[in-house]
């Protein structure tokens, strides 16, 4: 059952309370009343009211406090101003109080039912834009587990039962087939890998990143990445070098995000790599800053693009299109190069290759 | 003898393609599909080792079960190989730990899917380390 909506009514002429409980007779509302403002506020925090009527003018503790006291309580409360000096000014400045409306004494019946009425329907609006608000944030939060039992548990299981067929049917497959379930694993696994990067720039709060942070040296996250995109470069025939600078200085950072921008950089390298080439991820220091450089030999991002990789969901127009797009990996790369108080930049021509540069402040002695 | 193995997973898709793969490489493996009959498995019988997945149910329900593993002086022995989708969540769910969380004695993680050879390795290694384990005390 609903519960009935609840109206409050602060002021000091009785006669008015009365009036106003005789008009509200009969009707789906509960109705409470204080005659001054201090008990009406200690009603409001007892009662919980939808709406309340408050006098401007009253002995004690003027209507202006108590409007302001109630959105101290509660400032979804919805609260109309009875004016008994029906001057446009006090009016309008109770509305710029909070008040949602007022009403010019005196007042008829229908009048005061219409914006009972008003201020009811008014607050049920209210509370539900909360709610709402309360749910998209939820939804947001949630989305991350949600995306990943939706989407991510059936690709998972599907992967796991071709793995068991492959593992089965091993002595029995001919080359031919073993290279068609193959051909399935690699693309399921993109799948799931994108699946995964879409997770990433969900769920985490890269801005949270922050009160995390510790030194370590560049290696640590270059080197986790390297073992990560190792498979894939595999696959490709792809050789990948790192030239590490000796004697670095430690940078100040989170490891795991960071070895995420260099697996998202790396993956983007060997993607649009052709078989065979090569990769090379180089970091130096110079002055302050640790500069880390990938660069490849592959198809290149054409100078119309070049803006646009970092923005996420952006695959370039031009470029080949056999490879898979990518593109919101290095969104995530920029926002966590971003977190470190670092950048990340872009320099490529067509045909002959591209490198990502990201640069990072070493870490204050 | 047979290694007899307890799969606790809600997902009997992703579960037979686990289960497919040790009943080929000769182990005996149970199934339960939710965490309450999982526990009872536990408590009634006797497994060489556990395929616990975390993210069943509502939530993290696969937590909950490691997080009994580690109060019970008993199965707190045998090993566990937990499969999950979800690696940051993990980490999420213990801040502050590292991201392969220590529920037992002999634990191991690995993300969903997972290719044979790797599966094989670590559930061989798993129940090795609990043998071992055992026998040096």
């Amino acid at each position: 059952m609903e519960t009935k909506s609840k109206i409050l009514i602060i002021d000091d002429e009785e006669v008015v309370l009365d009036s106003c409980a005789q008009i509200l007779k009969g009707s789906d509302y509960q109705l409470a009343t204080a005659t001054d403002g201090t008990s009406g506020l200690a009603l409001v925090k007892q009662y919980q009211p939808d709406l309340i009527f408050i006098d401007l003018k009253m002995p004690g503790i003027s209507g202006f406090e108590v409007l302001e006291k109630i959105h101290e309580i509660d400032s979804t409360i919805v609260a109309v101003v009875i004016t008994g000096f029906a001057t446009v000014s006090s009016a309008v400045d109770a509305m710029k109080a909070g008040a949602y409306d007022f009403l010019p004494k005196p007042f008829t019946p229908d009048e005061f039912r219409m914006i009972t009425h008003r201020g009811i329907e008014r607050r049920k609006l209210v509370l539900e834009t909360i709610a709402l608000r309360r749910e998209k944030d939820m939804l947001r939060e949630q989305f991350a587990s949600i995306v990943s039992h939706e989407l991510k548990a059936p690709l998972g299981a599907v992967q796991q039962n071709l793995f068991a067929l492959e593992f089965d049917l091993s002595d029995l497959l001919n080359e031919e087939q073993k290279g068609k379930i193959g051909r399935i694993k690699i693309r399921i696994d993109e799948l799931l890998q994108m699946i995964n990067s879409w997770l990433r720039v969900i769920s985490v709060d890269i801005n949270k990143l922050k009160d995390g942070f510790v030194q370590l040296p560049i290696s640590t996250p270059i080197s986790k990445a390297l073992e990560s995109v190792a498979s894939l470069a595999a696959r490709k025939n792809i050789e990948i070098t790192s030239e590490l600078g000796e004697n670095l200085h430690p940078i100040l950072g989170d490891s795991l995000s960071l070895s995420e921008v260099f697996i998202n950089i790396l993956g983007n390298s060997i993607k649009y790599s052709s078989d065979g080439t090569r990769v090379v991820i180089k970091a130096e220091e110079h002055g302050n800053i640790i500069s880390v450089s990938i660069k490849d030999s592959g198809i290149g991002i054409s100078q119309e693009d070049l803006p646009h990789v970092f923005e996420g969901f952006y695959r370039g127009k031009s470029g080949q299109e056999a490879a898979s797009g990518y593109g919101i990996g290095l969104a995530v790369a920029r926002q966590i190069v971003e977190a470190h108080a670092g950048s990340i930049a872009v320099e490529s021509e067509v045909g002959q290759g591209t490198t990502f540069i990201v640069n990072l402040p070493v870490a204050a002695a | 003898m047979t290694k007899k193995i307890l799969m606790i997973d809600d997902d009997p898709d992703f579960v037979s393609g686990i289960k497919a793969i040790l009943d080929k490489a000769g182990f005996e493996v149970e199934v339960t599909y939710n965490p309450k009959d999982g526990l009872q498995a536990l408590q009634t019988k006797q497994y060489d080792l556990l395929l616990l997945d975390i993210m069943m149910g509502r939530g993290a329900e696969g937590i909950m079960i490691a997080r009994k593993l580690r109060k019970d002086a008993k199965l707190r022995e045998m090993p566990v190989l937990i499969i999950t989708g979800m690696r940051e969540q993990i980490a999420f769910l213990f801040p502050g730990e590292p991201v392969h969380p220590r529920f037992v004695e002999v634990d191991e993680l690995v993300e969903k899917p997972v290719e044979p050879k790797l599966l094989l390795e670590k559930v061989d290694s798993l129940i090795k380390a609990a043998e071992a384990k055992k026998a040096g005390k």
